[in-house]
C-alpha cells in the first residue's frame, strides 16, 4: 500500500473523507441537460480568491494616507519586483469579476432559477453583487490618483439628489464636505476589512443554499416539466444525471481557464482599459480633469441620472430597479420556468437588458 | 477494458504530463509573488558607501547603513580606518563605541570587541565581519 493510500485511509478513518468526497464529487449528480452557464459560480469563486490574494499582497506596500497613498502605489508599480503584475491583476481582475457576476445573474435570471425553492439563494446572490459594486467603488479611491479622486467625488455627489437628507448623506459618505483624508480612511477600512467580511458571510450563505437545495434543472428540452411546489423540504436530486466529477469539473475548468486567459490578456496587453492616464496623476482637489466618467458598470446608472429631467427621479428609478430585482422571487411566483412560456418575463428581460446596454454605450459616448 | 496495460500506461502518461505542466505553471505563478515579497533580494551585493573624512575624528566612530545593516567606521590612529558590521555576532543587537576604552560594547549581554573587531569579552562567538576600506583624498569608500 502506497504512502498516499495510507494517509488517505488514516484521514478516512477519522473524518469519513471518502464519504464526503463521494457525496460531493462522483455521487453528486447534475441534470443531464445541464449547460455551460452553470460553470460561472465556480469561476466566480476562483476570480474572487484571486482578488483576495492580490489584494492582500497590495496591502503589504500600500499606505492608506493622502500624503503617501499615490507614491506607495507608484512604488508598487515601479520598484517592487512584479508589483505591476499584482496591481494589474487586481485592477483588471475587478473588472472581470464584475463581468462574470453580470453573466451569472443574467443566466440565473433567464432560467428563472430564482423561483421557489431558491428565493433565498437569489437574495444572497444579489446582495453579493451589490457588495462587489461597493468593493469596486471603495477600491477605486485607494490609489489617490486624479481618476480615483474625481470618480469618487462624482459618485458620492449623486447621493445629494435625495431630498432633505441629501447633503447630510454626502457628508456621511465622505466623512466631510469634500473627498479628503477621512474619505480615504473609511473607504480603506471598508475595502479591505468591512466589505470582505460581509462578502464572506454572504458567499457562505449562498453556497450553503445552493448545496442544500441542489442545483435546478435547466428549463429547456422536450421532457422538462415544472416542479410542483412541495409541502416539505426536498433536496433536488437528479438520479440518472451526470456526475460532477469528473464530467462537470472538466467543463468548470474550461470556463475558468477562459476567464483567466481573459484576465491575463487584460493585465498584460491592455492594462490601460482598467487604468487610463488619469490614474497615473496624483489627486489634485483644485483641478478636475475633463470628461471624468465612472467605471463601465456604473455608466448606465450615471447616464440615467443625466437624461432624466430630475436627479431625484433618477435615484427613485434606480432604487426601484434594485429593489425589484432583489425581491423578484416574491413578485414573480408562478412555477413555470420555461422562457418561451413566459412572454411578459421574456419581454421585460430583453427590454431591460437592451436598455442597460444602450444606456451604457450612450454614457460611454456622450 | 479498463485494465488493458496500454490504457493504464496512457493514463499514467497523461496524469504525469498534467502534473509536470501543472507544477511548472504553479512555479511560474508563485515566482512573481515570492519576488514581490523580497524586494531587496540580490540588489544589496553591489552597493558601496562613501563617507567624507570630516565626519570621523581620530578615536571616534561613525555609524551608517551598509547593505541593509548597521555598520560602523572607526579611525583608531590618524589615517588608519577600519569598517565593520555593527551587528553583534551573539544575538544581533547593535554595538556601541566606547571612546574612552576604545572598544565596541554590546548593550544586550555586555559583549566586547576590540577596534579591529576581535571578541575581547562576553558571549559573542565570532568577530565582527569587516569590510574593505579605500581612502582617496577626503573620501573614504567602504565595500
Ligand atoms: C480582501 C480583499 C481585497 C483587498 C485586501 C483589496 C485591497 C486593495 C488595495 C490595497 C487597493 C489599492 C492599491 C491599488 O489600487 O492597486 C485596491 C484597489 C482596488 N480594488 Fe481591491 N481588495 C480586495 C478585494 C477587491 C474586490 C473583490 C474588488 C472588486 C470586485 C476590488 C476592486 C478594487 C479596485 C477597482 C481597485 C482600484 C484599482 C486601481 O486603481 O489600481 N478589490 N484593493
Ligand atoms: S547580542 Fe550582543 S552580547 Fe548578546
Amino acid at each position: 500500500m502506497g504512502l498516499k493510500q495510507r494517509a488517505f485511509d488514516w484521514l478516512d478513518l477519522r473524518l469519513g473523507v471518502r464519504d464526503i468526497l463521494q457525496q460531493n464529487l462522483t455521487h453528486y449528480l447534475l441534470p443531464r441537460n445541464i449547460n455551460v452557464w452553470y460553470t460561472l459560480g465556480a469561476t466566480l469563486l476562483v476570480l474572487f480568491s484571486l482578488q483576495f490574494i492580490t489584494g492582500i499582497f497590495l496591502l503589504v506596500y500600500y499606505i492608506p494616507n493622502t500624503e503617501q497613498a499615490f507614491a506607495s502605489v507608484q512604488r508598487i508599480m515601479n520598484d517592487i519586483p512584479y508589483g505591476w503584475l499584482v496591481r494589474f491583476l487586481h485592477a483588471t481582475g475587478s473588472n472581470v469579476v464584475i463581468l462574470v457576476l453580470f453573466l451569472h445573474m443574467l443566466s440565473t435570471l433567464y432560467m428563472a432559477a430564482y423561483k421557489r425553492p431558491r428565493e433565498i439563494t437569489w437574495i444572497f446572490g444579489f446582495l453579493i453583487f451589490l457588495v462587489s459594486l461597493a468593493m469596486s467603488l471603495t477600491g477605486y479611491l485607494l490609489p489617490w490618483s486624479q481618476l480615483s479622486y474625481w470618480a469618487t467625488t462624482v459618485a458620492t455627489e449623486s447621493a445629494g439628489a435625495t431630498p432633505v437628507i441629501g447633503e447630510a448623506m454626502i457628508h456621511f459618505l465622505r466623512g466631510g464636505p469634500a473627498v479628503g483624508e477621512f474619505t480615504l480612511g473609511r473607504f480603506f477600512a471598508l475595502h479591505v476589512m468591512g466589505l470582505p467580511l460581509i462578502f464572506a458571510l454572504l458567499a457562505g450563505g449562498h453556497l450553503f443554499c445552493v448545496r442544500r437545495i441542489g442545483v435546478s434543472r435547466p428549463p429547456f428540452g422536450p421532457d422538462y416539466l415544472p416542479e410542483a411546489p412541495g409541502t416539505s423540504f426536498h433536496h433536488t436530486d437528479h438520479s440518472g444525471g451526470i456526475p460532477f466529477f469528473p464530467n462537470y469539473v472538466v467543463k468548470d475548468l474550461m470556463v475558468i481557464a477562459f476567464f483567466l486567459t481573459l484576465l491575463a490578456a487584460g493585465a498584460f496587453f491592455a492594462p490601460q482599459l482598467s487604468l487610463p492616464p488619469e490614474a497615473f496623476e496624483p489627486a489634485d482637489p483644485f483641478r478636475t480633469p475633463p470628461g471624468i466618467k465612472p467605471e463601465w458598470y456604473f455608466l448606465a446608472a450615471y447616464q440615467l441620472l443625466r437624461i432624466l429631467p430630475n436627479e431625484f427621479l433618477g435615484l427613485v428609478v434606480q432604487g426601484g430597479a434594485v429593489a425589484f430585482l432583489l425581491f423578484l422571487p416574491f413578485i414573480d411566483r408562478g412555477p413555470e420556468r420555461r422562457p418561451g412560456r413566459r412572454p411578459l418575463f421574456l419581454g421585460l428581460f430583453i427590454v431591460g437588458l437592451a436598455g442597460f446596454l444602450i444606456l451604457t454605450v450612450w454614457g460611454y459616448l456622450s | 477494458m479498463t485494465s488493458e496495460p496500454s490504457l493504464t500506461s496512457r493514463r499514467k502518461m497523461l496524469a504525469t504530463s498534467v502534473g509536470v505542466i501543472g507544477a511548472a505553471l504553479a512555479a511560474l505563478t508563485v515566482w512573481p509573488f515570492w519576488r514581490f515579497l523580497n524586494p531587496q533580494a540580490g540588489s544589496a551585493q553591489a552597493q558601496t558607501v562613501t563617507i567624507d573624512r570630516s565626519q570621523i575624528e581620530v578615536g571616534a566612530a561613525h555609524f551608517f547603513e551598509f547593505r541593509g545593516h548597521a555598520a560602523v567606521l572607526v579611525q583608531p590612529a590618524p589615517g588608519q580606518f577600519a569598517a565593520f558590521s555593527a551587528v553583534c555576532t551573539h544575538l544581533g543587537c547593535i554595538v556601541t563605541w566606547r571612546a574612552q576604552e576604545q572598544i565596541f560594547f554590546c548593550p544586550c549581554h555586555a559583549g566586547r570587541f576590540s577596534p579591529d573587531g576581535r571578541v575581547v569579552g562576553g558571549p559573542p562567538p565570532r568577530p565582527l565581519p569587516s569590510y574593505p576600506v579605500t581612502v582617496t583624498g577626503d573620501q573614504i569608500r567602504i565595500g
